[in-house]
C-alpha cells in the first residue's frame, strides 16, 4: 500500500523526519467506530456508536468508567483500550489514596501521554493502537481529551474521532458557539446530532447502537444504554439530518479492530496529527 | 544527502561509509517542521516566544503549551514533536529535582543543559531507540545573570545571546540579529520576541497560529514565568502595529 523501507519500526525515522509506524497506529483510529465528546460549563457528555460483529452477539462495550469522576469512550483497538483504561484506574485510586482527592483530569492525561510516548521510541513494542476521549470533571470545571496513538493529547472544547468522524466535526465546528450556555441535557442533544451524520443514510440512531456517558457538577460519570438512552433519542425526532454520505459499508466482522473499515476512508491529511507539532 | 536509501540511514547505531549518522539529521527533520520558538538573552534576563500553530477550532486555547517550567528558575521551549518534548520535559524536571534533593540549591541551567544533552545523546547511540524528534532552550537567570541554551536531537549544546528553532528559524535568525540583544531589557525584548514571531509566521501555509510568551529575569525575581496578560496583549499590538508598518511601507514603494 504505502510501503516503503522506513514504515517497519517505529525506533526508525524517514528522511522527510516522519515516524511511519505512529501514523500507521494513528490509522487505527479512524477503523473504530465513530465516538463524540462535548461539554458544557458545568458538564461533560460521551457518545458512542456500537457494533455488533455478527447478528448474534453484543454490541461492543465503547465507554468504560475510570473513577467517579472520569470515563473514556474508545476508537481503535478495543485490547489495548481495556490495558490503557486499566491503567487509568490504578492511577486515581492511587491518587486518590495518597492525596485525599480526585486525580485532576489534566494530570491524569499528562501521566498517560508520558506513558504512551515511551512505546513510540523503544524498539519491542508497537504504539496503542487507540484513541480515546476523555471527560472529566474536577475544581477546574469539565474536560474533554483526546489522546491519540502518537502520544499527542488535546484540551478539547468538542471533538469526534473514529470512522467517518469528519461530519461529526464539522457540525460541532458549526455549533462549538451553543455549547457553553446548554444545559446537559442539550449537549447531549447536540452531540448525538454529530454522531448520527456519521451514519450512512440507510442507518439510523438507535437504544441498541449507541450509548450515553455523562459527568459534571454534583453528578458522577454514569453511562446510559439500552432503554435508558431511548429519552435522548426521542429529543432527536423531528431534526432534518443533514444530506451526505453514500450508501452503507457491508457489515464484515473483524476480530480485532471494534469496527470493519467503512469504504469510505477518511482522506490522508497531507500533514497528520502524528507530526503535531 | 545522496546517501539516502542505501541501508545505512536505518539505525542510530549504524554510520554511513562518509561518517554519518543520518537517523540523527533525520530526527533534527522532525525539528525543522515545527512551529518557531525564539529565545533571547537580554541584559536583565531571558524571553521566550513561541508560535504555536492552531490545526483544529475545537481545541482549547490552553493546549498543548510549548513552554514548560522545569523549576521555579528554569523555562524550557520546545520545537518538534511535543509528545517526545513532554517527555524530555519530565526528565528535565526530574534532574532539577534531584538536584535540589542532592545539593540544597537550583539547579544551575548550565549544568542541566549538559544533563539533558547528554540524555539527548544517548538516544542516538542504540538501535533499540530512535533520537528524540523535539529541540529544547533553557532558560534561567541567576547569580551568573540571564542564561540561555539551546539542545538539539543530537544533544549538542550551546549557549545563545539569541536563538531560533522551527520551521522558519533561518528568518527568524535574521531577524534577531538586527536588534542588539544583549542592550536590551526583559520588557522591550518581549515586544520584539513577539514582533519576530508574528514577523516570521507563514500565512499562506499555517493559517492560524498562537503566541506564546514566557521570560525569566530580575524583575520576576529570577523565576520563570508566563508574561501577565497585559504585557501579552501590549507585545501582540506592538507586534501587529509593527507588521502592518512594514506592509503600508512596501505599498509606497
Amino acid at each position: 500500500m504505502f510501503r516503503n523501507q522506513y514504515d517497519n519500526d517505529v525506533t526508525v525515522w524517514s528522511p522527510q523526519g516522519r515516524l511511519h509506524q505512529v501514523e500507521y497506529a494513528m490509522e487505527a483510529v479512524k477503523q473504530g467506530a465513530a465516538t463524540v465528546g462535548l461539554k458544557c460549563r458545568t458538564h461533560a457528555v460521551l457518545v458512542a456508536l456500537k457494533r455488533a460483529s455478527s447478528e448474534l452477539s453484543a454490541h461492543q462495550k465503547k465507554i468504560m468508567p475510570i473513577d467517579g469522576h472520569v470515563g473514556v469512550s474508545i476508537a481503535g483497538l478495543t485490547a489495548d483500550a481495556r490495558i490503557l483504561s486499566r491503567w487509568m484506574r490504578t492511577e486515581c485510586l492511587n491518587a486518590q489514596y495518597a492525596h485525599d482527592r480526585p486525580l485532576p483530569v489534566s494530570r491524569l492525561i499528562s501521566d498517560l501521554g508520558n506513558k504512551m510516548q515511551v512505546c513510540t521510541q523503544r524498539d519491542g513494542s508497537r504504539p496503542y493502537g487507540v484513541g480515546l476521549l476523555v471527560a472529566g470533571y474536577d475544581e477546574s470545571g469539565p474536560h474533554i481529551y483526546q489522546t491519540c496513538p502518537s502520544a499527542n493529547y488535546f484540551d478539547c472544547k468538542a471533538m469526534a474521532i473514529g470512522a467517518r468522524s469528519q461530519s461529526a466535526r464539522t457540525y460541532l465546528e458549526k455549533h462549538l458557539a451553543e455549547f457553553p450556555d446548554c444545559t446537559w441535557q442539550e449537549i447531549v442533544t447536540h452531540a448525538l446530532l454529530a454522531l448520527r451524520d456519521t451514519l450512512p443514510n440507510d442507518m439510523d440512531l438507535t437504544t441498541k447502537n449507541c450509548t450515553v456517558a455523562v459527568v459534571g457538577k454534583g453528578m458522577e460519570f454514569t453511562i446510559h444504554e439500552d432503554e435508558e438512552v431511548a429519552p435522548f433519542l426521542a429529543k432527536l425526532e423531528g431534526i432534518q439530518r443533514r444530506g451526505g454520505h453514500g450508501a452503507a459499508p457491508a457489515a464484515e466482522p473483524a476480530p480485532l479492530r471494534d469496527e470493519p473499515a467503512p469504504e469510505e476512508r477518511e482522506p490522508r491529511p497531507d500533514s497528520p496529527q502524528t507530526m503535531e507539532h | 544527502m545522496s546517501s539516502i536509501g542505501t541501508g545505512y540511514d536505518l539505525s542510530a547505531s549504524q554510520f554511513s561509509p562518509d561518517g554519518r549518522v543520518f537517523q540523527v539529521e533525520y530526527a533534527q527533520k522532525a525539528v525543522e517542521n515545527s512551529g518557531t520558538v525564539i529565545g533571547l538573552r537580554g541584559k536583565d534576563g531571558v524571553v521566550f516566544a513561541v508560535e504555536k500553530i492552531i490545526t483544529s477550532k475545537l481545541f482549547e486555547q490552553s493546549t498543548n503549551k510549548r513552554i514548560f517550567t522545569v523549576d521555579r528558575h528554569v523555562g524550557l521551549a520546545v520545537a518538534g514533536l511535543i509528545a517526545d518534548a513532554r517527555a524530555l520535559a519530565e526528565t528535565a524536571r526530574t534532574e532539577a529535582s534531584n538536584y535540589r534533593a542532592d545539593y540544597s540549591a537550583p539547579i544551575p541551567v548550565r549544568h542541566l543543559a549538559d544533563r539533558l544533552g547528554m540524555y539527548l545523546h544517548a538516544y542516538t547511540l542504540y538501535s533499540f531507540v530512535r533520537p528524540f524528534g523535539c529541540s529544547v532552550m533553557m532558560a534561567a537567570y541567576g547569580e551568573d545573570g540571564p542564561e540561555l541554551f539551546m539542545a538539539d536531537p543530537s544533544g549538542v549544546h550551546f549557549g545563545y545571546y539569541g536563538c531560533s528553532i522551527g520551521k522558519a528559524r533561518q528568518s527568524a535568525k535574521t531577524e534577531i540579529e538586527k536588534l542588539k540583544t544583549s542592550e536590551l531589557t526583559c520588557a522591550e525584548l518581549i515586544k520584539e520576541a513577539a514582533k519576530i514571531i508574528y514577523v516570521i509566521h507563514d500565512e499562506v501555509k499555517d493559517k492560524e497560529f498562537e503566541l506564546e510568551l514566557s521570560w525569566v529575569g530580575e524583575h520576576t525575581g529570577g523565576r520563570h514565568q508566563l508574561v501577565p496578560k497585559d504585557v501579552h496583549e501590549a507585545a501582540e499590538r506592538y507586534a501587529k502595529a509593527a507588521l502592518e508598518e512594514d506592509s503600508d511601507s512596501d505599498e509606497a514603494m
